[in-house]
């Protein structure tokens, strides 16, 4: 009884030693948490309120170029580099050509895309040539890099053109891509890539190629139509529809019966686009001994409204037979509530 | 005898305390850490190029909704205007019992068309998919009750874009939240395949969200602020810390940005388990981490919406059990990877952490509640070190609580500084006021995953304000 009397004393007291410790960490510190908490966003709406300024003063800026040359071991030094570096690039400091080359650089690619925003911010001739040459060498993500430089078009543009020759196919996809906007720059040489060796470069400059004309664009698009790569294909569906227009139809049609998913979405998308003057070509598909060929038409002549005038105006219509027929019983469902609603519409109206 | 066991149970509870709170603590310094480094990455971000940019990654949005007819108009809203270049909209009303279809046809005129989808997975009858004449990227599937990781999968079927973002019905977003979960994202997406980000809650979403950054205000509900509070460390304590050690362990249903070759490689939503978000989870990390390919999931801190919190104890219990329940099912489903180094920090630190802090906290619990009254009245334990330690406890959770206000008002300012006060006033009382209906939600949760039990249990949606 006594041994268990003493059990309990040690119990108690170890209890009483761990809460006291817990309680003089925890009293203090939830007191001092909630100060930081207070004041500190007191300071903040303080600091809120007074007037924005970009000006550095001599010291600061002094300041801010040491800490932007200095090489930080810890995350948290290449992140106080960054924030050292965009406050210099906002008041325009002058070196700033050779601050931003090593945070570029840096392997972290989080670090080097904050460097890239720094650039698009800044948009001068020698930004513009430093993303070109980020770009090339892969300093940070190419598509961060690609959304700067396109949003400091029209000037990147001419300098794009070299690029298309580049020996890395990485680099070659970019610069077909960001082309877009340019339709005046490198036809030929988007042309000559739609027979590149690599397939991601032939579907960048087909896309590209999409929101040109003139025969020999025409044909290079058409030529991908049949690209041994699916997503190749699915681009040059989509640009073979702005390029041609109506006369493309009958050939992005085929497509509907394309071995793949993406592809057939791709050819329902342009011809959608192309609207009533799809519709020969999608009839003559609805028939198609591929049921996805069938079903696709018929969705596309869903969509581009062409059911929708055959129900109103000629419900019996053998045509429209078909095309249920083809596109199975919901779209003859979905298709007859929605008349149903545009005849309750009329009658309101009425 | 039994004094002795009593002196030990006083014992087990104090180490299991110890151990858990020296956990806490680490994790909150990681955390500190790691929304350090997230704010100064935000704050370097352009979001008006990534919003304008065509090369900013297309994202299908898909809402699951079953009986949402109070919100769902709400959330849809604030999804067609969130500021994207290129995302779709695709609500799922997965066989709703109330009007939440009919919401959604007279809000958005919607029309009845056929599209012909792929069907990646197998789900309930699709009975009708509908478009939206005012709205082009809103697509509305109508389907047969199938749970939420069937309106999910099905959802994927119709899904177009690369990354799919799975979204609570019952949540108003910010307009800038797929920018933001989505910065990381569009800079590595080979290795980036999951994000999720920091969501608070209120009782009436809307007009919580209506409010302005820096004067958003915080429910006057005690009780729904203890929930806020309950949010604040889940997300900036423990998550926030999980992502930088590499074992984000739920990509929150209510937020969660998937790639969607991901979704299919791993099948999709799993229909088995209560709810589909923890599950997924760990399902991805034991198929990526098995096959040691490289690949990162990662939680943001940055605010991305808010969600409605339950108004009623009842309904609080109703939640809560239920995500007791889901975590127990993991878990215990996954317990092949607990302590297994092939698995890294997912197995090593992950797994054992929610088998310590949430799967075998309730039987602790227990034993404390049913025990330490015992040893009291039999002298074991002195009532007055019991009453110093409960005060201790208090405080050590207020501290924690406090960080958590703090890496959120340094991550955001969003709310009000008064109300910021009353939350670190309210954060000492919690053990007493709130931490007892979360005890009795959890063992709740406990024994019906120990009967096998794995029905939603819906709470019913609070009544908001009229417009």
């Amino acid at each position: 009884m006594r041994a268990s009397s003493d059990d309990e004393e040690r119990v108690n007291a170890l209890v009483l030693r761990v809460a006291v410790v817990v309680l003089t960490l925890a009293l203090p510190a939830w007191i001092l948490l909630s100060l930081v908490v207070v004041l500190g966003r007191a300071r903040y709406e303080r600091k809120r309120r007074e007037p924005i300024s970009n000006a550095l003063s001599a010291r600061t800026t002094e300041r801010l170029v040491r800490r932007v040359s200095r090489r930080p071991r810890t995350e948290w030094g290449k992140w106080r580099r960054v924030a050292a570096l965009i406050r210099l690039e906002q008041a325009h400091h002058p070196a700033m050509p050779r601050l931003i080359l090593p945070v570029l650089a840096d392997a972290d690619t989080r670090i080097a895309t904050a460097a890239i925003r720094t650039l698009g911010d800044n948009g001068d001739e020698w930004a513009i040539d430093l993303l070109i040459s980020a770009l090339r060498s892969g300093n940070g993500p190419r598509s961060r890099i690609a959304a700067e430089l396109e949003r400091l078009a029209p000037a990147p543009g001419p300098k794009l053109v070299p690029v298309l020759r580049d020996s890395n196919p990485a680099v070659r996809f970019w610069a077909a891509t960001l082309l877009g906007p340019y339709p005046e720059l490198g036809e030929s040489s988007l042309i000559a890539l739609t027979w590149d060796s690599d397939p991601n470069v032939r579907a960048a400059a087909v896309e590209t190629l999409g929101s040109r004309s003139g025969a020999a664009v025409a044909a290079a698009t058409l030529a991908s139509l049949g690209d041994p790569e699916w997503f190749v294909r699915v681009h040059a569906a989509r640009a073979a529809g702005h390029v041609l227009g109506a006369a493309a139809a009958p050939t992005i049609t085929r497509l509907l019966a394309d071995e793949r998913w993406w592809v057939r979405t791709a050819a329902k998308d342009a011809l959608r686009g192309l609207g009533t003057e799809a519709v020969p070509s999608l009839i003559s598909v609805l028939t198609h001994e591929d049921p996805f060929a069938r079903n696709g038409a018929a969705e596309v002549l869903q969509d581009v409204g062409f059911v929708d005038f055959l129900a109103l105006d000629n419900p019996n219509s053998p045509l429209l037979e078909r095309i249920y027929a083809a596109g199975g019983e919901k779209l003859r469902e979905a298709a007859e509530a929605r008349v149903e609603s545009i005849a309750a519409e009329g009658v309101r109206a009425a | 005898m039994m004094l002795d066991v009593l002196g030990m149970i006083v014992l087990v509870c104090l180490g299991y305390f110890l151990l858990t709170n020296v956990v806490y603590v680490a994790l909150v310094a990681v955390a500190a850490v790691e929304n350090g480094v997230r704010r100064h990455e935000a704050a370097s971000q352009d979001y008006d190029v990534l919003a304008t940019s065509r090369f900013t990654i297309p994202v299908s949005v898909i809402v699951a909704a079953y009986d949402e007819e109070t919100a769902i108009v709400s959330t849809v809203e604030s999804l067609l205007a969130l500021d994207y270049p290129e995302h779709e909209v695709i609500v799922v009303n997965d066989g709703s019992n109330d009007g939440t279809l009919e919401r959604l046809r007279d809000a958005f005129e919607l029309e009845p068309y056929e599209m012909f989808v792929r069907h990646v997975f197998t789900t309930e009858e699709v009975r009708a998919i509908y478009r939206s004449a005012a709205r082009p990227s809103l697509v509305v599937v109508d389907k047969a009750n199938g749970g939420k990781a069937d309106a999910l999968n099905a959802g994927l079927n119709v899904a177009r874009f690369r990354y799919v973002c799975g979204v609570d019905a019952d949540t108003v977003f910010d307009r800038e939240a797929l920018l933001k979960g989505m910065r990381l994202i569009v800079q590595d997406p080979a290795r980036i395949i999951g994000v999720t980000s920091h969501l608070t809650i209120a009782e009436d979403p809307e007009r919580s969200m209506a409010a302005p950054e820096g004067r958003r205000p915080i429910d006057r509900s005690p009780f729904v602020a203890y929930q806020h509070l309950d949010y604040l460390r889940a997300f900036f304590n423990n998550r926030l810390a999980w992502s930088r050690l590499g074992f984000m362990l739920c990509s929150v249903g209510a937020f969660q940005i998937w790639r969607r070759d991901v979704l299919e490689e791993v099948g999709g939503y799993s229909r088995t388990f209560t709810c589909e978000d923890i599950e997924l989870t760990f399902r991805v990390h034991e198929r990526f981490l098995r096959d040691g390919r490289d690949y990162e999931i990662h939680c943001l801190p940055d605010n991305v919406g808010t969600t409605e919190g339950p108004d009623t104890i009842r309904k609080l219990v109703a939640q809560r059990e239920r995500w007791q329940r889901v975590i127990a099912e993991t878990v215990w489903h996954y317990r092949g990877m607990w302590f297994n180094p092939r698995y890294r920090n997912v197995g090593l630190l992950g797994a054992p952490f929610y088998l310590v802090t949430e799967v075998l906290a309730p039987a602790i619990e227990v034993l404390a509640i049913v025990s330490l009254p015992i040893a009291i009245a039999l002298g074991v334990f002195d009532p007055l070190v019991f009453g110093v330690m409960v005060v201790a406890i208090a405080f050590l959770n207020a501290a924690l609580t406090a960080c958590a206000i703090l890496l959120d008002d340094l991550q955001s300012r969003t709310y009000r500084p008064r109300d910021l006060l009353r939350l670190l006033l309210l954060a000492p009382l919690d053990l007493v006021l709130y931490r007892p209906i979360i005890v009795w939600a959890r063992l709740k949760g406990s024994w019906r995953f120990l009967r096998g039990d794995k029905a939603w249990h819906k709470f019913e949606r609070n009544v908001r304000a009229e417009a």
